[in-house]
Parts: structure tokens; sequence; C-alpha cells
């Protein structure tokens, strides 16, 4: 099977391929656009692909490719799926093709821009395809760059530092997490990069507790989790639209997913011993996300804060490391994708019909874009965890799995999520209800653009939410999986 | 009658329909109507109201279907909704976690059923012929609808999970009901105070969701009744389980102190408003204890709890009511007091007279808004001092209004007497003088208060005022008359008890090991007596201008009374100095500190990448600074690697 490897490398060629294109006019901007725009639909056919062939199998991975590279260290071209990292890489096909959609904004440098979003798919979908942590790093660093230039290449006036910021806190969660790999290649039993065999391995109690903190905080640190969330909102304001998305899409997400693949799946007996640490942590993240939105000015911040808000409720999920909260919290990482990606569209188009983003300047917008105000409502209410959408599977499974072994903490976070449900309608109440502004006499509704993803976001989040079964039963049994260790 | 005959109707071909698929069928008639204005309706505002009124005419067909057959045999079944189920567990160990969703039809959601969707029906009449001009008319049909949808799950729904889920839906209903004319800043407010209150409901919900998957790995109602009191849980989690979920239900029934929406509400319009105080949002709280009543009965301190909230609120909202001048408020408050007395008859171990009152006053309760919408849209105020002497001109709507204000008061023999009637006699049969003197107290107050919104309104003197031609006011006609008759028919008559064989309603709603309440005479007695004192004080007050001598007196307590006691203030200055300032200071740090850290970082790593070009532009400070947090950073490294190397040692 191939499967795996196209959809990984698929966008790699694509920027390869764009290399070769000539950009000068606007035809040939035209056609670097459609060639940018068939890799990413590809690759996200592919996914559906993988999803509509995925079968539930405990134990093993699907789709599993395995290749001699660098025997001599024990490493290998080894990728596979289950059905979290399927679920995410389903997610990430979305994402990115959302993403070059939506990027029809971007006038300068367009082929650069494509090019190095297309590569930063290849390191996502590598690094969640990866069963070797050599290669699980290369495609981690991958990213880096890419992202870094992406955001401090495009985007608001002070998108420098907000590159530069996010390039150190990129920089260290690599060399923690390069500390990490290394330190485990070293102490494990059998010296091998290989996930699925260090899986079944059991690593020494006192080496465990400081590679568990390493690998904790390289993926905390991209999550964002408290205190490192600064670089998050500086980039959810300043990037481009299209980089807002693929980062809060799914660019974060790889952390919860390291979370789980890592210090769920690898060292779950010092999980248990610092589970209340990390529930702490967890409800600090999410009430300051909640609270700290409420004073949020800026439109595109906010949403940053209510996207770190949910992500730490995955971090509550991981604490509790029971099977129906992870379920929870993979479905919430793939909802919360979604939305976030619907909110910056939606919230991108509003800035910039208005000219600002700051929310105080607008107000009474319902009169003059009555679509955006509609989906915008969709938008809140599936940000909010309405139920019948997908974001309220996942938060309300998250509640109810965590809720036997961390009742407090689980109760704060419900008062977090409260304090988000009143965030979101209150912003949207802002933008949208009162008197109309005679200021926005002239701007025009929503076009069909951003109508066409937001709905098509919004019926996928619909989906989700009625029918979670589509993806449910096979994360449960990975979910399973992962908590039971073969090797004991 | 009706209930006789269909009953007598039931005992045909329709037993064999089973009664859940037919609830299954109301409830989802609105939705489909949704689907159906969304996607072919949305730019004919006739087409899309005709589909709304039609598909919630069908949904009352099957809710009096459902009735019927409940009558003729009062079963409680269950059906599974066999699509979309939500979390099957079929795979692995989670396997024992279910959440499904079904439908429910025993007698109480029977008689739920048809009150919510009869209610609806009328109201989307009504709104036919008011809401004709307005701007957003499928916006507010679909709304209605949704609300519908919503309030049928709710009282169809199985497992505390499911309704949750539908409770969660009618809050989101009654926050676009409310802000429909979203240019009034008001209006807006109120929505989204609707909105935070009923949340805050659902975060004690969720928590008590939480704790009854955890102890009993099971949400259904009738699976669990019986097992609240095996002994899993003690007698301090059922309470702490039944305080949870009367904070959910007080808030979305509008207890003290969660009663802040409720007079926000009424600036939905005048359909909207009757549907949500008569059957929807504002008694889903009710319900809500009503459905989970073996919980609350196996813990007579949270009854306790229940009762005395309920009391306070029966006591406050009528209070209240009688010292507001805007039209709408006044029967919102008149609404909280009613929704105080039902809980406190449930707390009494009243399930059978809560249950009646909760059934019998949605009648008039909507008809009253109703007949408010047209005397506000006739006179352009909602202020009662500038109304009076309306009954010469509108006499149609006069008539209705008295006849709705009587049968809420609790007048013989409308509706509402035979459930103030049971829930005195529970009183009295329970014997404590506190809760008889309220319930009397509170019936009085009731009838009080309502009267005097009468006199106001439609006797007395014409008022004058700059540009309003009294002349040219026209009465209620067509659509908005017709379902406004619809709805008093029911005022009058659906409060009559005792048919043939199929006796009592009390006995057909009632709940195995509560103890019926007997209707009593005194407390039939009482009832009647103490509402026409209430009706003819009002007359000698607010007619006649019979006014106490003490009545200046109450002045400063009128004023305080008139704002509510302040609460709605309170509120908005915790909102204002401590939410809003805590989240500035979260901000100030996420700057000052946590930025500056990251700056911190990023500044370092700039300068050792080049350290002779920006080691001269480094001020002091900052290299100071970055020495402590780097000789800091270094400290824990080193103390938690040794810690682990000293304790590998050890090992």
């Amino acid at each position: 099977m191939f499967l795996l490897s196209a959809m990984v490398w698929v966008p790699a060629i694509g920027a390869l391929a764009l290399l070769f294109f000539p950009a000068r006019t606007q035809a040939q901007i035209g056609r670097v656009r459609n060639v940018a725009l068939a890799t990413a639909a590809f690759t996200a056919a592919l996914g559906v692909v993988m999803w509509y062939g995925y079968r539930d199998q405990s134990g093993t991975y699907a789709y599993e490719e395995a290749r001699t590279w660098l025997p001599s260290i024990g490493a290998s071209y080894h990728l596979g799926v289950d059905g979290i990292s399927m679920s995410l890489l389903l997610l990430s096909g979305i994402v990115f093709l959302v993403a070059v959609l939506v990027a029809n904004r971007i006038r300068e440098n367009v082929k650069g821009f494509f090019i190095l979003l297309l590569v930063l798919e290849t390191g996502v979908g590598g690094a969640l395809t990866a069963l070797d942590f050599v290669l699980f790093f290369t495609f981690w660093q991958m990213q880096v760059l890419p992202l870094c230039f992406l955001v401090g290449r495009w985007g608001g006036a002070r998108r420098l530092a907000a590159a530069w910021k996010l390039l150190a806190v990129e920089m260290i969660g690599s060399a923690l997490l390069l500390l990490g790999i290394l330190i485990l290649y070293v102490k494990a039993p059998t010296h091998t990069f290989d996930l699925a065999t260090l899986h079944n391995l059991q690593v020494p109690g006192s080496v465990a507790g400081l590679v568990f903190a390493l690998f904790f905080i390289a993926f905390a640190l991209r999550l964002p989790v408290f205190p490192f969330h600064t670089w998050f909102t500086d980039a959810q304001g300043e990037a481009a639209a299209p980089v807002a998305i693929v980062l809060a899409g799914i660019v974060t997400k790889l952390g919860a997913y390291g979370l789980y693949r890592v210090n769920v799946g690898q060292f779950q007996a010092t999980l248990h011993r610092v589970s209340g640490a990390v529930a702490v942590l967890a409800v600090v993240t999410v009430l300051w996300g909640a609270l700290a939105a409420f004073r949020e000015d800026d439109l595109r911040r906010l949403v940053g804060y209510l996207v770190m808000s949910h992500g730490g409720l995955l971090v509550l999920a991981v604490a509790s490391a029971a099977p129906v909260a992870l379920n929870g919290g993979v479905l919430l990482m793939v909802a919360d994708g979604l939305t976030a990606a619907m909110l910056i569209v939606l919230a991108s188009t509003v800035a910039e019909r208005v000219n600002t983003r700051s929310i105080r300047a607008m107000g009474g917008l319902a009169a003059r874009l009555p679509k955006g105000a509609v989906l915008w409502m969709l938008g809140a209410l599936a940000a909010l965890g309405l139920p019948g959408l997908a974001g309220f599977v996942g938060q309300f499974l998250i509640l109810l799995g965590s809720y036997p072994s961390h009742r407090l903490a689980t109760s704060l976070v419900v008062l977090g999520s409260l304090l988000t449900a009143a965030v979101t309608l209150w912003t949207f109440q802002r933008i949208f209800f009162g008197p109309v502004n005679e200021a926005y006499a002239r701007v025009r509704d929503f076009g069909t653009l951003d109508l066409g993803t937001s709905v098509g976001l919004f019926c996928l989040i619909v989906l989700l939410g009625i029918l979670p079964a589509i993806l449910m039963d096979s994360i449960n049994f990975s979910v399973l999986t992962l908590l039971s260790r073969g090797g004991g | 009658m009706t209930l006789t005959l269909l009953a007598a109707a039931a005992r045909g071909p329709l037993d064999s329909w089973s009664p859940t698929f037919i609830a299954l069928l109301a409830l989802l008639l609105p939705l489909i109507a949704i689907l159906l204005i969304v996607s072919f309706t949305i730019d004919s505002k006739r087409l899309s109201a005709g589909t709304a009124v039609l598909f919630t005419f069908a949904s009352t067909v099957c809710a009096l279907l459902v009735l019927a057959i409940e009558i003729a045999h009062p079963l409680h079944l269950e059906r599974e909704g066999t699509f979309l189920q939500f979390f099957t567990g079929q795979s692995g160990a989670a396997a024992e976690f279910i959440l499904k969703w079904g439908v429910t039809a025993d007698p109480l959601s029977a008689v739920m059923l048809i009150t919510v969707a009869a209610v609806s029906l009328a109201v989307q009449l009504y709104a036919l012929g008011s809401m004709r001009r307005d701007d957003g008319v499928i916006r507010f049909f679909t709304v209605l609808l949704f609300s519908t949808f919503a309030m049928f799950g709710f009282v169809l729904s199985t497992s505390y999970f499911e309704t949750f889920l539908f409770g969660a839906l009618g809050t989101v209903s009654s926050y676009l009901l409310i802000s429909h004319w979203w240019q009034r800043e008001e209006a807006v407010t109120s929505g989204a105070r609707a909105f935070i209150v009923s949340a805050i409901g659902d975060v004690g919900f969720l928590i008590a969701i939480a704790y009854i998957a955890f102890r009993f790995n099971q949400l259904n109602f009738q699976a669990l009744a019986g097992h609240y009191t095996s002994g899993k849980v003690g007698s301090n989690g059922l309470f702490l389980v039944a305080l949870l979920i009367f904070v959910a239900a007080a808030a979305k029934s509008a207890q003290f102190p969660f009663h802040v929406w409720l007079p926000g509400s009424a600036q939905a319009p005048a359909p909207a408003a009757a549907l949500m105080h008569s059957s929807t949002v504002a008694v889903t709280g009710v319900y809500l204890v009503a459905r989970t009543y073996s919980l609350f009965s196996s813990s007579p301190r949270a009854l306790l709890v229940v009762a005395t909230i309920g009391g306070l609120t029966a006591l406050l909202g009528t209070i209240w009511s009688l010292f507001q001048d805007n039209l709408k408020r006044a029967i919102a408050y008149a609404t909280m007091g009613e929704l105080g007395l039902m809980m406190l008859a449930l707390g009494i171990r009243g399930y059978g007279g809560g249950v009646f009152e909760l059934f019998t006053q949605a009648w008039p309760k909507a008809l009253l808004f109703l007949a408010a919408g047209v005397v506000i849209r006739e006179l352009r105020t909602e202020q009662m001092r500038e109304m009076g002497g309306l009954f010469r001109r509108m006499r149609f709507t006069g008539t209705l209004a008295l006849i709705g204000l009587a049968a809420a008061a609790g007048l013989p023999p409308l509706s509402t007497f035979w459930g103030k009637d049971a829930i005195l006699s529970r009183a009295l049969a329970k014997g404590n003088p506190v809760w008889i003197v309220l319930v009397t107290l509170v019936i009085f107050l009731m009838a009080l208060s309502l009267f005097r919104i009468f006199a106001l309104v439609f006797l007395g003197e014409t008022a004058r005022r700059r540009r309003f031609e009294p002349d040219r006011i026209r009465d209620a006609r067509g659509r908005v008359a017709l379902a406004m008759v619809l709805l008093a028919i029911p005022s009058v008559l659906v409060g009559i008890r005792g048919f043939p064989r199929h006796s009592d309603f009390l006995g057909f709603v009632a709940l195995r090991g509560v103890p019926l309440a007997n209707s009593h005479f005194w407390a039939a007695a009482i009832v009647a007596v103490v509402s026409l004192l209430g009706a003819a004080v009002a007359w000698a007050i607010y007619v006649r201008r019979m006014l106490p001598a003490f009545a200046p007196g109450l002045e400063p307590a009128r004023a305080a009374f008139r704002h509510g006691l302040y609460l709605d203030r309170a509120y908005q200055v915790g909102v204002d100095r401590g939410l809003l300032p805590a989240s500035r200071a979260l901000g100030w740090v996420d700057r000052r500190v946590i930025d500056g850290g990251t700056d911190l970082l990023r500044d370092s790593i700039v300068f050792a990448s080049s350290p002779r070009g920006r080691l001269p532009r480094l001020r002091p400070q900052q290299f100071a600074l970055g020495l402590f947090v780097g000789l800091l950073g270094l400290a824990a490294v080193i103390i938690l690697v040794g810690a682990h190397l000293i304790k590998g040692l050890g090992a």
C-alpha cells in the first residue's frame, strides 16, 4: 500500500512542481493557484479514500508501510495510522483545502506562499502518520520553518514579531522533543526508534518521569497550554487568514496528538502520578483562555483564545486517561479544527469588509451582512458546543469521562465552558446586533467563496454532531489499544 | 369532554399503534417543516408561515392521539431512536457506556406534549396575523418551530442526557426569540441574559449528569427510578445531585435568584413570549423536577429546598408584579409567581398538584400574553399608566383578557382553580401551617396583581397623551381573534376533573410511591374565597381608588420592588466589577509577564545567533533579567534531573 506515502508526499511534490511555474502575469498566478488547489483537493480526496477503506482493528495500524531507512541506528521509514491519526489526517486534508481556497486574498508572492503551505502540509501529514521517532522528528521540523515564514511574510503589521516569537517557541519545543527522543532511545531496553515497538516496552521508572516531562512540555508548547500561549494568540492576530486556519485547525492539534501518542500511550504510569498537575494545567488553560477572551478587542485574537480554551479540554482528557474522555478528545480535536477554520474564515471576512479587527468599532452589521450574521451565529453555536453539533459530542464525552478521576477540575472546566459560551455569544452580539452603524452603509455581504467554504465546514460539523459514529468507533478501538500496553 | 371522546375512540384500531411512534412523529414534524422552509420556501413569507402552521397542526393531531392512547392505557413506553445514535459503544471496553436518544410516552409526557403542541399552534395562528408586516417573519416562524421541536424533545426525552441536549436547544431558541428585534439594545441584552442564566443552570446539570453516570453508569430515567435509594449513593450524594439538578431547573424556570432573565424575556414578540412563558422554556424547569421526581422524593432535604425556593419565588414574583408599570413585565412576573407555586407544590410532595397546575396555567398565560400583544400593538406603548378605559373600545380583547386573568387567578370554576385547589389540598394534608399560609397568600396576591392589570388597562378613564387617538383603536380580528378564542376555550375547560371512569387527572399522572392529594373541601372553599377576595381588593384599590391609609408609607418599598430589589443591577455590577476587570488583569499578565517571558526567549535566541551585533543594543536590565531567568531555568533542570538520579541511586 502506498496510500499513506501518497498522502504525505503529494503536497511536497505539488510544491516541487510549483517551483517550475512562472508567476509573473495574472494568468500565470491563476495557474499557480489552480495547481495548489488541485494538490490540496487530491490530498483531501485521498484522505476520504483512506477513511472509507479504514477497518476497525485493535493492536495494529492500518495502511502500514515499513521500509528500511538508517538501519544502523534502529530507525526505519515506518508509516501507519490508527483511528486517532486517521481522524486527524482527514481533518488535515480538509483544513488545508479550506486554507488554499481562502488564500485568494493573498496578493504578493503567491507562488512562495503556496509552496510553503504545501510543504507544511507534508510536515503535518508526516508527523501524523510516522511510527518512528526519527521520522516523526523530521516531519515535525519540516513544519517549523514554513510556519515561521508563512506568519512572518504574509499578514498584519506586527507579523514579524509574531513570527520571531513562534520560531523561538518552536525551537525550544523541538530541542526538548529531540532530547526526549534521545534519552528514550538510550534508556529503553531495546535500542529502537520504532513507536509501535516502544509502545510495548517498559521504560525504567526513573527515566520515565524526565522523558515524560520533556515530551509533555514540547507538545504543550504547541497545543498551546498556559503559560506558553502568547505566541499562538499573536500569530492568530497577525497571520494571514489561511495561515491562521492551518495553525488553529491542525498544527496546534498536533500537540494534542503528541500528548496522546507519547504521553498517554508510552508513559501511562507516569501520567497517573502527575495527573493532578496536568489537570490543574488544563483548568488554568481553559479558564485563562475564556477569561482573557472577554476583554480582547481584536476579533482574530479572540478566536485564538477560544481555540486555546478548547485546547485545555484536550489536556483534561489526557489527564484523566479514561477511554470515554480520550474518545471525546479526539472528536473535539476534529470538531474544533473545523470550527476554528470556520470562525477564522468568518472573522477575517468580517474584518476585511469593515476594514478593522476591533470589535468595538463594529456593531449592527446584521443589517449589512445578513448571511454573514447567520453563518457567524452557526459558527458561534458550534464553538460553544451546542448539542447536535460536533463540538458538543467531544466536550460532553470529555466531561463525562474525566469526572470520576478529577471531579473538581471537571466542574471548573464546565464553568470555563460556560464562560466560553458567554464570550462567544457576546462577541456575536457586539459585531452584528445593536443600532445599525451608518459608517458601514456600503459594506457588501459575504461572497460566494466565503459562503461556500463556511457552509461546507458547517455541514461537516453538523454531520459529525449527529453521526459521530462515523469516526467514533474507529477512535474507540485505537484509544483502547493505546491504553493497553501489550508488553506490560 | 374531548378527552373522554378521544379516549373512547382510542379503544378502536388505535390501540395497535404504538404511542411512542406517534410521539416520535410529533417530534420530527417541526424539524421537517424547518428543513422544508429553509430549502424551498425561504423566499415566500406566506408559504413559509403556512408550512409552519400546517406541520404544527399535524404535530398537534399526533399529540392528541398520544394523549388519547395514554388515557386508554396509561403505560410507560419507550422507543429508542433507531437512527443517529450518539455513542453506541459497540466497540471494546467502553461498551458499558452508552448514550442514546429515544422517545417516552407516558401520561406526564402526553399531557405536556399536547399542551406544547396546541399552544404552539395557537401562537403561530396569532403570528400569522400580528407578524405579517415584520421583516423577519420567516426567521420568526423557523425559530418558533425550532423552539417547539426542542420542547417536544425535552418533554419526550428518556434520559438525563437527552434532556440536557434538548434543553440546550431550547435555550438557543429562546435566545433567538427574545432578541428577535435585534436592533433594540434591550432585546439583545435580555436575550443574552436568558442564555447565560440558562447556561449557568446547564453547568449544574452537566456536573449532575457526570456524577450520575459515574455512580450509576446509567442515565435513563426509568432505569434509574428505583435505583436512587438502592444504597449506591448516600443521602448526601443524592441531596447533592438533586440540588445540582434543581439549579438547572431553577435557572430554566426562573426561580429566585435566577429569575433575572424572565422579565426581560417579555421583549420577545407577543406570540413568542406567550409560547415561552406558558409552555416552553419557562416551564422546562418544573417539568425537569417532575420528570426526575423519584430522585427528589428520595431526598427530603432536596424537597425542602425546592419548596422553600419555590415559595420565595412565588411570593416575590407576585409582589413584583404588583409594582410593575410595564404591561408585559407585569404578566411576566405573574408567570414567575406561578412557576414558584408549581415548584412549591412539587416540594411539598404535591406531585399531582404541581403537574396539574403546569398543565392548567399554560392556556390562560398564553392567552394573556396574546391579549397584551393586541393592546400594545394598538396603543404603541407598554406602560400601563398610558392605558385605561380600553374595555369600551376593545370589547372582544377585553372579554378574552378577563377570561384569561380569571382563569390564571384561579377563580372558580376556571382552569387553574383546580390546580390551586389540588396544591392547597396537599398543603392542608401535610398540615404544616407555613405552607398553608404561603400557598393562600400567593393565591391572594396573584389574584390581586392580575386583576390590577385588568383594572389599569381596561377600566377607568381613557388615558390621554400626545398623538394618541383613541378612536382609531381597532379590536382584534381574523386570525388573531381566532387564536385567542382557541386558547380561551381550554382556559375555561381544562381544569375540570372527574370524567367517568378515567376519572382523575391527578390519578392519571400519578407517580408510584408519591401520595396522591385528594381534593379537600376546605381547600376548594379557601381558594375560591381568597381569589375572589384578591379580585375584589384589586377592584377597590385600582378602580375605586380606595387606597389604604398606609399606602404612602410604602413608597420606598415600592421603588425597591419596581426595580426587582436591584438584583439585576447587582448582577450587572458583578459582571462589570468582577468579570471584566479580572479579564483585563489576565490580559495585562498576558502582555507584560507571559509575553515578556516569551519575548525574552526570542531575544536570547536572536542574541545567541548574532552576539556581536546585538550585544551593545541590549539594555542592562534586560541582560540581568535574562541572566536571572536563565539561571532559574538551569536550576530547575538540575533539580529535576538530580532528583531523578538520586531516586535512581536509592533504588
